[in-house]
């Protein structure tokens, strides 16, 4: 395992906030909203988070690894055959679109 | 090779014979000393002080610490080489070391609080917004939703209330 | 001050002046020695490229500065975190928030520290981007 990139499987978040909080560079944002999904069967409706964005700002990430650590439902890896150059700064903020794990897009 | 580590925690009077005991029984390299910030130790903001002693072959390591409020006998009479550490010491941690050399090492003088105290505030982190402040729990239109009723959480090192009138 | 090529194409060249500033140096000698460049002769022509390796303190802005217009035409790489933005030390008062707020920056790579690859795949884009 090499500590070149951070990927996220967007399926597996639960947009539980963990990583956002844990991270020490403050370099990952996320924003969420709550739908209430009724299963057959079910008593009363399940509240589920749905995420409307997911950004890491690879100009503030130090590589630390807290993110991949503390989420609970392995939503965040390391992707060795990824690093990232880029022109300008503002290209270094990736939604979750450039994060998908490499060969997935 | 194996190496033993043994810690000793002393009074703050004992401070400079148990220095002085080790490195007569043979602790005569002098690795560190540096601050450890404890915060809140009983009511009192206390700053451990800590000294690494060892063997020349370092087999053997003494951990010599005791707790201070501010200030703490020098040792540089016994040990000349702890002078830079000590200064270091008292700039970072706000700790005085009596008899020591007290001249600023890289700081100005009378910059602000010691930086490495817990207790100094990063502006930074207060004025940025902190990403970890949103909650999915609550709703578009401001509505609060399942257990967002909770206090909105605070990024670590924000005091509450800091720089708020 | 040295030349490198790329060993899979050694036609494409660059001068490296690196400015060492803290630890990303040590990862900047592991990428030039990873075997993934070569060191040509000097008389080979291609762009200069100058490595901010290391957290740039605000102490040091003038410095870096200078080193940068001693090497007029050259491109300069932000190598790292701290150069870029500060990276771990972004709520730190004594450390600039980015060299790109003085200089232009031609690359920005990412990591802390960067992998060997990353650095290679700038000098890559670099040194096309000069031929194109």
């Amino acid at each position: 395992m090499k500590h070149s990139f951070i990927a996220l499987i967007e399926d597996k978040c639960t947009s539980c906030m963990l990583c956002v909080r844990e991270c020490p560079a403050w370099c990952i944002s996320l924003d969420s909203h709550t739908i209430d999904v009724t299963e057959e069967g079910a008593r009363r409706p399940r509240k589920v988070n749905v995420l409307d964005s997911f950004e890491i700002d690879y100009s503030l990430c130090m590589y630390c690894g807290v993110c991949i650590d503390v989420c609970p439902f392995d939503a965040l890896a390391w992707d060795e055959h990824r690093a990232l150059v880029t022109t300008n700064r503002e290209d270094m903020l990736l939604g979750i679109e450039e994060l998908g794990p490499s060969g997935s897009s | 090779m194996s190496r033993s580590f043994t810690w000793h925690q002393v009074e703050p009077k004992d401070w400079r014979d148990k220095i002085g005991e080790s490195r007569n029984a043979g602790f005569t390299f002098f690795d560190f000393l540096t601050g450890v910030d404890r915060e809140n130790v009983e009511g009192k903001q206390m700053c451990e002080v800590v000294v690494h002693l060892a063997k020349a072959d370092l087999s053997e390591s003494h951990f010599i610490s005791t707790q201070v409020l501010n200030e703490l006998p020098s040792i540089t009479d016994l040990i000349p080489a702890a002078q830079w550490h000590e200064r270091e010491c008292a700039e970072m941690f706000g700790v005085q070391f009596n008899g020591g050399n007290a001249k600023p090492l890289l700081r100005h003088e009378n910059l602000g609080r010691p930086p490495l105290l817990k207790s100094t505030v990063l502006a930074a982190r207060v004025l940025t917004p902190w990403p970890g402040g949103a909650e999915p729990e609550i709703k578009e239109d401001g509505r609060k939703v399942g257990n967002a009723s909770r206090r909105r959480q605070r990024p670590p090192g924000v005091p509450e209330n800091w720089l708020k009138p | 001050m040295t030349r490198y090529a790329l060993t899979v194409d050694p036609n494409v060249s660059v001068e490296v002046v690196s400015a060492s500033l803290a630890c990303c140096t040590l990862e900047l000698q592991a990428a030039l020695n990873s075997g993934s460049l070569i060191q040509v002769s000097e008389s080979d022509t291609g762009p200069c490229v100058i490595v901010i390796a290391g957290t740039v303190t605000d102490a040091l802005v003038p410095s870096v500065i200078e080193l940068i217009h001693a090497y007029p035409g050259a491109k300069v790489m932000s190598f790292g975190a701290c150069a870029t933005s500060g990276g771990p030390y972004w709520d730190s008062p004594p450390v600039s928030k980015g060299i790109d707020q003085f200089v232009e920056v031609a690359a920005y790579v990412a990591g802390c520290p960067p992998r060997p690859d990353a650095f290679i795949q700038a000098i890559q884009e670099l040194s096309s981007k000069r031929a194109s």
